[in-house]
C-alpha cells in the first residue's frame, strides 16, 4: 500500500496518465501546423 | 445557511463583472461571424482557458465530487478522460476543421458536415436539430448546478436561484456573443483553477490528508480504493465504455468542437492539448478527492448527508467546505468558483444552440437569402429562448447531477462521433451513411438512455444493469450504420473529399 492505495490502483492509473502525457508531449514536439 | 452580506457582495461583484464583459464585447460585434466565432481571432491562452471552461461544467465541481463520494476510486477514470477530451478534440477534429474552416468560412461544425457529405439541407438540418437536443439536455444539468450553489449559499428558493442564474448568464451571452463567452471563460477558468487548488486541499486536510482518506474509505469498503469495482457499477467493461464516453463524447460535442473554429493560428494546437490535460487534470483530480474526503467527513460525523433534496451526494463538497472553512466570506468565494465553472459551460451551450438554429436551420435551410442583421438578431433571440426553456425544465432537478450530464454527453457521442470521424478520415463515408449513422445514433441513445435511467426490465433484459454505459451501445449502432450504408451507396466526389482534407492523416 502506497498513500493508502493498493499497487494495482497506482500502476493502472499512474500508467495510463504517464502514457497519455508522453503521447501529448510527442504530439507537441512533432506537430508543425501552419495556416 | 443565513444570507450573509459579504457573500452577497462577492457574488454580486462577480455577476457585475460578467455583465461588464458582455457590454465591452458587444462593442466588438459587427457581424454574425463576430458573434458566433469571435472574428476568428482568439489568442492562445484565451483558447486554452475557453476549452477548459467549456469542458469544465457543473459535473466538474459538484457532480465529480458527488460521484467520488458515492463510488470512490473506480470513478477516477473521469479525471483522466475528461481532461484528455480537450486533446482529442484538438488533435483528431480541430487541426483539420480549423484548416478547412479558414478557407471555407465555417461558422459551425454543421457547415463542415454539409460540405463534406454534400448535404446542404438534410444532414445540416438533422445535425443541427440533434445538436440542439443534446445541448438542451446538457444545459438542464448546468442550471441544476447553478441553482444548487445559490440555494446553498443564500438559502433562497430553487425558482429564484434559477431566475437569477439564468438572467445573468443570458444577459452577457446575448449581448457579447463568443467574445464575451471567451473572455468570461478566461476569468472563470483562472478563478476555477486557483480556487480549487487552494480550497480542495483544505477539505482533504480536514479529513486527515491524502493517505488517511484512502485508508478510511478502504476500511468502509476495499473496492472503493480499487481502479475498478468488480462487485458493482464501474466493473472493467463499464470503465472502458466510460472512458469512450468522456474522452470522445465530450470531444465531439458541438459546444466544444465549435471553439476550434475561432482561433487565430493553428500552431496553438501544438501545446494546448498537453497544457489543458495537465492543468485541468490536477483541478478535476482534486475535486474528486475532495469527494472522497467528504465521505470520510460524513462517516466520522463531521458533516451529515442532506435529507430532503433530490441529489444529496452532489451537496457533499459544499457541506464539506462549510465544515472546513471558518470564514463565511470564503464560502462566498467558493460559490463564485462553482458558478464560474458552471456558467462557463452554460454560456457556450446557449451560444451554440443559437448558432445551430439561426445559422444552420434559418440561414442555410429555411431562408437562404436572409441578411446578416436578421441572422444575428435571431441568434440572440434563440439564446434567450434556450436559457428560459431549460431553466423551466431544471425546476425539477434529476436524482443525481452527473447522470443527467452523462446522458447529454452520451447522446453527443452516439450522434456526432461517427459522422465526424468517418467524414474526416474515411473517404468511403457517404451522405446516406452519415444520415443513417446520426439519426440511428441519436434515437438509440435516447432509447437506451431512457431504458437505463428508468430501470426498465423488458425482453428479458434488465436495462438498469447493462454492463456498458448506455451510450456505448448507441455508438456501436451508429458505427455499424455508417459502415454498412456507406458501402452500399454512392461515394462522395473526389473534389469534395480533397477540399475537406479527407483521408487517414491528421495534417500533411
Amino acid at each position: 500500500m502506497l498513500f493508502g492505495l493498493p499497487e494495482i490502483t497506482i500502476i493502472a492509473v499512474g500508467g495510463v496518465v504517464l502514457v497519455i502525457t508522453a503521447a501529448l508531449v510527442y504530439w507537441g514536439l512533432t506537430f508543425e501546423g501552419h495556416d | 445557511m443565513a444570507v450573509d452580506i459579504v457573500s452577497v457582495a462577492i457574488v454580486s461583484i462577480y455577476f457585475l463583472a460578467l455583465l461588464g464583459i458582455g457590454f465591452w464585447a458587444s462593442k466588438k460585434i459587427k457581424s454574425t461571424e463576430d458573434y458566433l466565432v469571435a472574428g476568428r481571432e482568439l489568442g492562445f491562452w484565451v483558447f486554452v482557458l475557453l476549452m477548459i471552461g467549456t469542458v469544465c461544467s457543473g459535473m466538474s465541481l459538484l457532480g465529480v465530487a458527488g460521484l467520488g463520494y458515492k463510488a470512490g476510486w473506480p470513478t477516477i477514470w473521469e479525471q483522466v478522460f475528461v481532461p484528455l477530451s480537450i486533446g482529442i478534440c484538438i488533435i483528431f477534429f480541430g487541426v483539420k476543421l480549423h484548416t478547412i474552416a479558414k478557407t471555407s468560412g465555417y461558422i459551425t461544425v454543421q457547415d463542415y458536415l454539409a460540405h463534406r457529405y454534400e448535404s446542404p439541407t438534410a444532414l445540416r438540418s438533422l445535425s443541427a436539430v440533434a445538436g440542439i437536443i443534446v445541448s438542451l439536455i446538457y444545459l438542464v444539468g448546468q442550471y441544476t448546478a447553478i441553482s444548487m450553489v445559490l440555494i446553498w449559499l443564500f438559502g433562497i428558493p430553487l425558482w429564484l436561484a434559477l431566475v437569477i442564474a439564468t438572467l445573468v448568464t443570458m444577459a452577457y451571452t446575448t449581448i457579447g456573443g463568443l467574445y464575451a463567452v471567451a473572455w468570461a471563460a478566461l476569468i472563470q477558468s483562472v478563478m476555477l483553477i486557483v480556487g480549487v487548488i487552494v480550497m480542495a486541499p483544505i477539505i482533504i486536510f480536514k479529513a486527515g490528508g491524502f493517505t488517511a482518506v484512502n485508508e478510511f474509505i478502504y476500511s468502509i469498503n476495499p473496492n472503493l480504493v480499487m481502479p475498478w469495482n468488480p462487485a458493482g457499477a464501474f466493473a472493467p467493461p463499464y470503465v472502458v465504455s466510460f472512458a469512450l464516453l468522456l474522452g470522445l463524447g465530450l470531444a465531439c460535442a458541438p459546444h466544444v468542437i465549435n471553439n476550434v473554429l475561432a482561433i487565430k493560428d493553428v500552431r496553438y494546437f501544438r501545446w494546448s492539448p498537453l497544457i489543458a490535460f495537465l492543468v485541468y487534470g490536477v483541478v478535476i483530480f482534486l475535486l474528486k478527492f475532495a469527494g472522497f474526503a467528504g465521505l470520510a467527513l460524513v462517516k466520522t460525523g463531521v458533516i451529515t448527508q442532506r435529507a430532503g433534496v433530490a441529489n444529496p451526494t452532489d451537496y457533499v463538497i459544499l457541506d464539506a467546505l462549510q465544515a472546513s472553512l471558518p470564514s463565511v466570506a470564503l464560502w462566498g468565494i467558493f460559490a463564485v468558483i462553482v458558478l464560474a465553472a458552471v456558467m462557463s459551460t452554460t454560456d457556450r451551450l446557449m451560444l451554440t444552440i443559437g448558432a445551430m438554429f439561426s445559422w444552420d436551420i434559418y440561414k442555410n435551410v429555411l431562408k437562404k437569402d436572409a441578411d446578416d442583421a436578421s441572422v444575428l438578431l435571431l441568434s440572440k433571440i434563440v439564446v434567450i429562448i434556450s436559457a428560459i426553456g431549460t431553466m423551466i425544465i431544471a425546476i425539477n432537478p434529476p436524482e443525481m447531477l452527473a447522470i443527467l450530464i452523462w446522458m447529454g454527453i452520451g447522446t453527443m457521442l452516439a450522434t456526432f462521433a461517427v459522422p465526424l470521424l468517418a467524414g474526416l478520415y474515411w473517404r468511403g463515408a457517404t451522405r446516406e451513411g452519415a444520415l443513417a449513422s446520426m439519426s440511428l445514433g441519436l434515437v438509440a441513445a435516447l432509447v437506451f438512455g431512457f431504458l437505463n435511467y428508468f430501470k426498465v426490465n423488458a425482453m428479458g433484459i434488465d436495462f438498469a444493469a447493462i454492463p456498458l454505459h448506455f451510450s456505448a451501445y448507441a455508438f456501436v449502432i451508429s458505427l455499424l450504420a455508417m459502415v454498412i450504408v456507406s458501402l452500399l451507396t454512392k461515394k462522395t466526389a473526389d473534389k469534395v473529399l480533397d477540399e475537406t482534407l479527407t483521408g487517414w492523416y491528421i495534417s500533411k
